[in-house]
């Protein structure tokens, strides 16, 4: 077992248990909590070991933005309700938003930084670009790592189940028509 | 989100030791990290399960046996999964988004929170939240709740998919704490909301759920997971209904229903499966049969349509399990 | 080059996640600013309490109205707040700005703005808007007209929800200070928008303000205004020393970052027995935001739609206890022509008339509401392509006459039209001695393609390719060319744009026939041609790269202006029609788009792959607007009850269907040399007319009252 090097503190709260756990707000701002304890975690991000002390509040998109300087994935709602953010953990793409830093440790995390093989981009942000594939750009970051994983997943194979796939990635710019040109044209390569 | 604690457990008896009032399980994150920046969760002390061996997914003494720790997206793609009770795949699959269905785990998902707009809002009142304080809800905006198991401390509808099929599929959920295990029928699980809308299931303080069991039912295959939203994907359900129909010549020899979107947790439909029995199927059938999910209902000002699209929702998955036109 | 398909020049650092957004600006020491909100829709703060966040870990400091920073009053009407933050203690709104918290990290900032707590004077907040509830007009405001009566009425009333804007892109602001000079990174539609207002509330010379806003993560209206965190941002970092970085949530950007005001329009349409049209009367209610001081000229799209000799349209102001609201892509147009493209189908109905035949019977060959001529209009053409290429004509007439399985399909048609002209704008076009040009104006690019326009256009005029050509947007010293906004970028810096590259070339031969080291030293400029990027006079070649070498020079520039249009004969617009299938389940009545063809008369297209995007872009906000989304208000609290994105729903993938758009690309020869009109709104105008038309021919149910949720369909 594992804990962080603050020290526990004692608070009544209201409990039921598991993830459905109730604490009445008042009680929170009565007792602030002055020490933010920080952890160690390390894990790699686009190959390279990286080790950082954080705050558990820190998300894996605080992290990597504003701790890596990796700001290639985006903030769009910080909620799990828009996937700009979406980045492969162990090789699954996942919401970085929901995922505590901390949380990452020993993992492997590639972003839309890590894709392209040195200069020569991932044939799927090739293919965004040749099919217009965006427009502001904001989203594109998450569409692409959402869409090298449908682009290697087997069972998506129709125009509706490719939609369907990408449906957790929100576009208000509505390039939705090229992203699945694009798509198409990596996966029939 | 308020300052805490990070713990990673690596054992069960280290995850039950490390729990207390005021903390809380992380498993996926999916619902705990979101309501913890919303400052609805507070827990002072977070215990990460992720490691715990509650996993795997089989088949055993006659039973579908998956692991609390199982992601969404692994259970709906598993093998056994799809072939035993194709359902539970297909209401994971239209569950969320592929990115959420990837972290999100099956323990998790049973426990998730309810959707409503005024318990994620901490400057409202809601007494799932703080007991007491009122419902605004109730006349507020509520086109999403429910009509079914409301009271008038709360009419917050139950979020998951999976655990309609799986209580129309008969699921217990074993639960483990400190004195042990205990198994529960996941209908007996929820809890309606009553006076007490805060306490939402039968978990007690500082049990972590550990398992999912669904009975193999073989005619089940005949199934299927209906959800009706007004955007076609990434969307909780306005209605949906797991269905599966055993069918003798044309007539209904057993079936099992359940909505969601409807009810304050996951609404098994006992009446109309009664007055399903021994019918023709049939589109004739299955609406008369239909009319009485409702009895009970409750519409409040903008969900009064949940009366009319439940029912045309149970003839719809009804028409599709059954395989008739 | 002009009208080919182009790869977007800010593509390649778009898909590798290296085009830097406000919120990427990398300042060492920057310190995090989070807003605090008003949780009371209407009344005053009579105390506040920031002990708690203020002890809390890593808290640089908290200012409330009790403790502000200055911030002069606001001067120019730019469609956002009337009043700069925390200069009283008056809340307008719910989730108005009452604080800021700045901090060491954004999360200790996030929470510590958790801690503070206000004491409210409250009163009960107005929300409720006429057509829902009793009816209450403050302002009243008429437009133009006449009215007469023909044989045939048609009446009806037609009503829109708040809706917003949702770019993906939270408002961003970084601020950093060196001495008394400002430098600004943040979300804009124009970079000169955020100087003046800053100029104005900070009580600094513009010129010692430098806004950068070279990526911006959609827009749509939503980003024309400068929000709280703007001046906070800014003022904080002042008093503080430190760079600052604040970015709204997605639930503040709902609150206090502009909306779509909710709409009511009563049309009345009279005509012959043969459809011709003899009034047209539009009754607009529109809200408005009391943190903000714009509403929507609903009405107005009916002036300049159809032919009629009497067209009257009404303009009523209803004020409500809410954010500002402000434009949101086709202001007006989105919303007017929803009721009247509607009311169009109805009528056609009524009379037993094809919807497009009617539409033809009163096609405006002169501008409705002035007799003047347009500049030019192929709105016919729009008709007859789409409708061929649609297959228009096997259209059943009557509705409900067409079950795919459980699905009833039903076709519908719309128009689309948008203002068009020219402003005036300035750009700068310097070539350089690696052979390479770049081309910089205050220009933005909201994904609007507006870098690869006036890369286009440069690389077109100098006769050399566009990856030779670097366009540089946002940037408050540059150049002062059009904002992102009515869609007049291209219309107004493509001329400019042409302008300054002509004038570059100029500059070019000069230097050619003056510089001693040029081969061309001496030369009567007349007979020195410069063509595909090189210079060229009796037989000797050179590119201008070689020959800034040559002559040893860093580069030569121009800037070269475009004036505004001013042409008070003409009306000028952009046209289109859309074509749509909707399918509705005959059992659980949802609505889903599964056809779209969108014919467009937009002038010349300088960028057929980037304006095609463009108006499948609008054609999906849209759909949002037609079937998904409106913004509830809470009424007890004054707040937006599902102010964020699992709960206000926009289009996801799975919504949208193929949409086929064809550009009929004839030239406009008044609007400019280029002939290039706007697209940017064009193509959300007319959507929802089409969808509802379909849902009718669908169903046999018209909804008057957006969105067409399936509710209105059982």
């Amino acid at each position: 077992m594992t804990t962080s090097r603050r020290q526990f503190f004692g608070r009544a709260a209201a409990v039921s248990a598991g993830v459905a756990l109730t604490s009445p707000l008042e009680e929170a701002v009565a007792a602030p909590e002055n020490d933010s304890g920080v952890v160690e975690v390390a894990f790699k991000v686009n190959g390279e070991r990286r080790k950082l002390g954080v705050d558990p509040r820190v998300t894996l998109l605080d992290a990597l933005r504003e701790r890596l300087q990796l700001t290639g994935t985006k903030k769009g709602c910080d909620r799990g309700q828009c996937g700009a953010c979406t980045v492969h953990v162990d090789d699954r793409r996942v919401l970085s938003c929901l995922t505590l830093a901390v949380t990452v440790q020993g993992k492997e995390v590639t972003t839309i930084e890590g894709i392209a093989d040195g200069g020569e981009l991932h044939s799927v942000q090739r293919a965004f670009i040749e099919n217009d594939g965006f427009q502001c750009g904001f989203c594109t970051s998450g569409q692409i790592m959402s869409a090298v994983k449908v682009v290697e997943e087997r069972e998506v194979r129709t125009d509706d189940q490719i939609r369907e796939a990408m449906s957790g990635n929100i576009c208000r710019c509505g390039a939705y028509p090229n992203i699945l040109a694009a798509i198409k044209q990596v996966k029939e390569s | 989100m308020r300052a805490f604690d990070y713990a990673a457990a690596a054992t069960v008896d280290d995850a039950l030791k490390l729990a207390r009032p005021g903390s809380a399980f992380l498993a996926g994150g999916t619902t705990l990290v979101d309501l913890m920046k919303l400052d609805v969760l507070t827990p002072d002390r977070v215990i990460d399960v992720n490691s715990l061996p509650l996993k795997g997914i089989r088949l055993h003494a006659g039973a579908l046996r998956i692991g609390a720790l199982e992601r969404m997206s692994d259970v709906a793609a598993h093998p056994v999964v799809t072939a035993v009770h194709p359902m539970i795949s297909r209401a994971l699959l239209l569950s969320a988004s592929w990115q959420l269905r990837n972290m999100a785990s099956i323990g998790g998902n049973l426990l998730q929170r309810t959707r409503c707009d005024y318990f994620r809002d901490v400057t409202s009142a809601c007494n799932k939240r703080r007991p007491g304080s009122g419902c605004p809800a109730l006349t507020g905006v509520n086109r999403g709740h429910a009509i079914l198991g409301t009271s008038d401390s709360c009419v917050a509808t139950h979020a998951s998919d999976v655990a309609v099929a799986f209580v129309a599929l008969e699921a217990q959920v074993v639960v483990r704490g400190k004195d042990g295990d205990r198994t529960i029928p996941l209908d007996d699980f929820y809890r309606l909301p009553g006076s007490t809308p805060e306490r939402e299931n039968a978990l007690a303080p500082g049990e972590l759920v550990a398992e999912v069991v669904v009975p193999t039912l073989p005619w089940a295959r005949h199934s299927t997971y209906l959800k009706i939203r007004d955007r076609q994907s990434y969307e909780f359900a306005l209605t949906s209904v797991a269905a599966a129909v055993d069918l003798k010549r044309g007539v209904v020899q057993d079936v099992r229903l359940a909505a969601g979107g409807v009810g304050t947790k996951p609404w098994r439909l006992r009446a109309v499966e009664e007055a399903l029995k021994g019918g023709v199927a049939m589109e004739r059938t299955f609406a008369d049969a239909a009319e009485s999910a409702v009895d009970g209902a409750r519409p409040l000002a903008h969900n009064a349509f949940k009366t009319s699209l439940l029912k045309r929702s149970i003839v719809r998955a009804l028409l599709d399990a059954a395989g008739v036109r | 080059m002009i009208g080919q398909p182009v790869d977007r020049v800010d593509g390649r650092i778009k898909v590798t996640g290296a085009a830097p957004y406000a919120a990427d600006t990398k300042v060492p020491g920057v310190a995090y600013g989070y807003l605090v909100t008003s949780t009371i829709g209407k009344g005053s703060v009579t105390a506040m309490d920031t002990a708690a966040a203020l002890a809390s870990p890593g808290v640089l400091a908290v200012y409330t109205p009790f403790n502000p920073l200055k911030l002069f009053a606001y001067v120019q009407e730019q469609n956002d707040e009337r009043f700069p933050p925390l200069q009283d203690n008056e809340v307008r709104f719910f989730g108005q700005a009452i604080g800021f918290v700045v901090a060491e990290t954004w999360e200790q900032a996030r929470d510590a703005a958790g801690l503070v707590t206000a004491t409210y004077q409250q009163q009960p907040p107005a929300t409720e808007f006429p057509g829902r509830t009793a009816r209450r007009f403050d302002e009243v405001e008429e437009v133009v007209g006449t009215q007469a009566l023909g044989d045939i009425t048609f009446t009806a009333t037609y009503t829109t929800p708040f809706q917003h804007h949702c770019a993906m892109e939270p408002h961003a602001t970084v601020a950093t200070w060196n001495g008394d000079h400002l430098t600004v990174y943040t979300v804009s539609q124009g970079a000169l928008l955020v100087q003046r207002r800053l100029s104005e509330t900070l009580g600094i010379d513009a010129a010692k303000i430098h806004v950068l806003s070279p990526h911006v993560g959609g827009g749509f209206g939503g980003k024309w205004g400068n929000w709280a965190q703007v001046p906070l941002a800014c003022a904080a970092s002042k008093a503080l020393g430190r760079p600052i970085k604040a970015v709204l949530t997605r639930e503040q950007v709902f609150a206090m970052a502009g909306h779509r005001p909710t709409t009511e329009q009563t049309l009345t349409m009279t005509c012959t027995a043969d459809g011709k049209l003899t009034s047209i009367v539009n009754d607009g209610v529109t809200s408005r935001g009391l943190g903000g001081n714009w509403s929507e000229s609903v009405a107005n799209w009916t002036l300049t739609t159809y032919a009629s000799p009497n067209i009257r349209v009404t303009k009523k102001i209803v004020p409500l206890n809410l954010g500002a609201a402000t434009v949101m892509r086709a202001p007006g147009e989105a919303n007017g022509s929803f009721a009247l493209e509607s009311a169009m189908d109805e009528l056609a109905e009524q009379l037993g008339v094809d919807p497009v035949e009617l539409r033809l019977r009163n096609y405006a060959t002169l501008v409705p509401n002035t007799g003047k001529p347009w500049s030019s209009k192929h709105l016919d053409e729009c008709y007859r392509i789409g409708a061929e290429e649609f297959g228009w004509a096997e259209r059943p007439k009557g509705v409900r006459a067409t079950v795919d399985g459980d699905w009833l399909v039903g076709t519908g048609m719309a128009t689309a039209t948008y203002g068009a002209g020219r402003g005036q704008a300035s750009v700068k076009v310097r070539l350089h001695p690696d052979g390479t040009a770049s081309v910089s104006g205050t220009a933005a690019d909201l994904g609007t393609g507006q870098y690869t326009v006036f890369a286009i256009l440069v690389a077109d005029e100098l006769g050399i390719p566009v990856s030779s050509v670097r366009p540089e947007l946002g940037d408050s010293t540059s150049p002062a060319a059009a904002n992102a906004g009515g869609s007049t970028s291209t219309g107004t810096n493509g001329p400019a744009v042409q302008v300054a590259a002509k004038a570059v070339q100029t500059e070019l031969i000069t230097l050619a026939v003056s510089n001693p080291r040029s081969p061309f030293h001496g030369k009567d400029p007349a007979t020195v041609v410069d063509r595909d990027g090189s210079i060229s006079s009796g037989g000797v070649t050179m590119s201008f790269g070689t020959l800034l070498t040559t002559c040893d020079v860093g580069g030569v520039e121009a800037v070269g202006t475009s004036p505004r249009l001013v042409d008070p004969e003409h009306g000028y617009r952009s046209f289109g029609a859309h074509f749509c299938e909707v399918r509705v389940h005959r059992l659980t009545g949802e609505p889903r788009v599964t056809r779209w063809r969108s014919v467009c008369d937009a002038g010349t297209i300088v960028n057929a792959k980037a304006a095609r995007s463009q108006i499948q872009g609008a054609v999906v906000m849209g759909i949002g607007q037609t079937l998904l989304e409106a913004t509830e208000v809470d009424h007890a609290t004054g707040r937006f009850a599902n102010a964020n994105l699992a709960s206000y729903l926009v289009p996801v993938h799975s919504d949208i269907p193929k949409i086929d758009v064809r550009f009929l690309n004839h030239p406009d020869p008044l609007v400019s040399g280029l002939g290039a009109k706007g697209i940017g709104e064009l193509g959300i105008v007319g959507v929802a007319g089409a969808i509802a038309n379909a849902v009718h021919h669908a169903t046999g149910v018209r909804v008057r009252d957006l969105p067409i949720t399936l509710d209105k369909l059982l």
